[in-house]
């Protein structure tokens, strides 16, 4: 028996006797988001195609399917499908050029010893694969965001249709800001688990701390976690805005 | 403007003052701390691409290498000011190699034997890359204080503390002889959790259910992945990837997958919780069947985010490899299990941990509820 095998079945039994049917949807649509991604991974190994062009195919197709698929197409699930897509292309903008100035594009010195025996010219330019990992990284928190933004708004603004565009943006900024310690830790927490490993490396090789600042690792890692929280904090604004725009202008 | 900056109080003016001076004070130390290095660094000054060269390999990849020429000024040590050259080759995929323009500052090795000579030379040993880290920091900080205000500012301590901990426990764990890691990372998940919830929720019975409804969740998720370990003796995992630690790299995987549940666990638990206890506020004679329904409604709800969530943190980072891994020519069942085994264990193990804490969280605040009433 297989390691994975055995904890999909174990997921899956208990997504759907706790959730029942919204339990085996959820499981679902985890699945079909693994495929998108090795379908992206397929589209990128061509390296005709351009990695960042895919990267935002692909985090169209993921909010559609962890929005639309689950919870249905409405104001609600548009306005916070807006917010995903234009924050993932800002924060993708972003991303490119911090890590062209801070050159943390390949492999790091843990992971070249392994790779002694590939050919490394693959034609693929792992300076655009760096800002493509940061901005996969994040795709699951900011959906997960701008829904628990959007969908609170609305309710607040049914119950007092009299409101105007300024207070419910307000109104959304409130609940995003509510949101924002739990969502970042939740990423945090998952960056630290997956650095663990080489943490323990950089303490085994008692590394200066001049060293560590200054390595492409620790600098990658620096990025992507900074660069996750960024992306949670800006899509509080920007779903806020399109939300009330959406449902004011509606009228 | 100024009308705003009268009507904040001094407490908040006192604390801009201190973030707006250590950003200046920063900033200006990082853009002059050259003399602080032992390692020479250099002001690259000019750049030219001298030769260009395609390549092709067996699996039909296509690329090109450049040999680059450079001009650098030293900035520090015995050779300041003096001119260095320098030769570089990089890809234009860039696995391993980069291409370096003008402005950047390098650490390098200069020979010895090239004192005496109008231009000294010397190889390249690592990129500079503190000032980066320290602008990226900044942002952050400044984004998340001017959009989160309160909320993005315990979010920034909560990290900071977060670290703090995770290095003193790993220091803990190096220095001693035979330490168990997944005991000193029980310890830290415990601490965590603590200063977190605290932090995000006060001192109340509400926190109190979120981190005894959290600890159990995790446990619940490092059991069950020991557990399907245990039962397929392993098989399916493959530690490649950690090969490069010279510790046991099972203990190490489990630790990691332990400690990267438990963001995801506990806002899974503070979720329950608070809107558990928000239920019973609300209607103090409210019947546990009603609690109950309530709960399992609220966590169906959140259940698949946030185990999407943990499953695109963990996955993201193996594409390069895996790409890598296809370009020469391994099948896709080969390069998957390489790249990918331990990222998809974590992101499974999670999400257990994340679905059980659902019940756990429901059965926890039902708990401290009940003992409340028995008090009244």
């Amino acid at each position: 028996m297989n390691v994975l095998v055995i904890l999909a079945v174990m997921l899956c039994m208990a997504m759907v006797m706790i959730g029942g049917k919204t339990g085996a949807i959820s499981f679902l649509s985890l699945f079909l988001n693994f495929l998108v991604l090795l379908g992206t991974v397929y589209m990128m190994n061509d390296p005709a195609n351009d990695p960042i062009l895919w990267v935002i195919i692909a985090c169209v197709i993921i909010s559609c399917i962890n929005l639309f698929f689950i919870n249905g197409i409405n104001t609600t699930t548009l306005a916070a499908f807006l917010s995903t897509v234009i924050t993932m292309v800002g924060l993708l903008l972003f991303i490119l050029f911090m890590s062209d100035l801070t050159m943390i594009n390949g492999f790091g010195e843990e992971e070249v010893d392994e790779l002694s025996l590939l050919s490394l010219y693959i034609g693929i330019s792992f300076a655009e694969l760096a800002a493509v990992v940061i901005i996969i990284s994040t795709i699951g928190a900011i959906t997960d965001i701008s829904i628990s933004i959007t969908s609170p708004m609305r309710e607040v603004y049914l119950h007092n249709p009299g409101m105007s565009r300024r207070e419910l943006v307000q109104a959304g900024f409130a609940i995003g800001r509510d949101l924002l310690g739990t969502s970042t830790n939740t990423l945090f927490f998952a960056f630290f688990g997956s650095y663990l490993g080489l943490l323990i490396w950089f303490k085994d090789l008692s590394y200066s701390l001049g060293d560590i600042v200054n390595s492409k690792i620790f600098a990658a890692e620096m990025l992507t976690i900074l660069c996750a929280g960024i992306g949670i904090a800006l899509v509080i604004p920007i779903a806020s805005w399109i939300t009330a725009f959406l449902l004011v202008r509606k009228k | 403007m100024k009308k705003r900056l009268i009507s904040a109080s001094p407490l908040t003016l006192f604390l801009y003052a201190v973030l707006l001076f250590s950003f200046l004070g920063s900033v200006y130390f990082i853009q002059h701390n050259h003399g602080f290095y032992d390692q020479p660094i250099a002001k690259i000054t000019e750049a030219t691409v001298e030769e260009t060269q395609e390549l092709s390999d067996i699996y039909g990849n296509d690329d090109v290498l450049y040999t680059q020429h450079l001009e650098a000024t030293v900035q520090n040590g015995e050779y300041k000011r003096r001119t260095l050259e320098l030769d570089n080759e990089f890809s234009l995929s860039g696995a391993n190699d980069h291409e370096y323009k003008t402005g950047q500052d390098l650490f390098v090795f200069i020979d010895s034997a090239s004192a005496d000579e109008a231009a000294l030379s010397g190889t390249i040993d690592n990129v500079k890359r503190d000032q980066y880290v320290l602008a990226i920091t900044w942002i952050f900080v400044l984004v998340l204080l001017v959009i989160g205000k309160k909320q993005g500012f315990y979010s920034i301590v909560s990290l900071a503390l977060n670290a703090v901990i995770l290095s003193y426990a790993l220091d803990i764990y190096i220095r001693t002889e035979n330490a168990n890691l997944l005991l000193i990372a029980s310890v830290s998940v415990f601490l965590f959790t603590v200063t977190s919830l605290l932090l995000v929720n006060g001192l109340n019975e509400k926190t109190y259910a979120a981190i005894v409804s959290t600890m159990l969740g995790v446990f619940a998720a490092l059991l069950l992945a020991a557990f399907a370990i245990w039962t397929s003796g392993g098989n399916g995992l493959n530690y490649e990837e950690m090969q490069f630690l010279s510790r046991p790299y099972e203990v190490v995987f489990m630790a990691g997958l332990f400690i990267g549940s438990l963001g995801a666990v506990m806002d899974v638990g503070i979720t329950m919780s608070a809107s558990i206890f928000t239920l019973y506020e609300k209607n103090p004679d409210i019947s546990i069947e009603a609690m109950k329904t309530s709960g399992i409604e609220i966590g169906k709800d959140i259940m698949g985010t946030m185990a999407n969530i943990l499953f695109f943190v963990y996955i993201s980072g193996s594409i390069p490899m895996l790409l890598l891994y296809l370009s020469n020519g391994a099948t896709w069942p080969f390069s998957f299990s390489i790249t990918l085994s331990l990222e998809i264990a974590r992101a499974l193990a999670g999400g257990l941990g994340i679905v059980l804490t659902i019940p756990i969280g429901i059965f926890t605040s039902i708990f401290f509820i009940k003992r409340k009433r028995a008090a009244q």
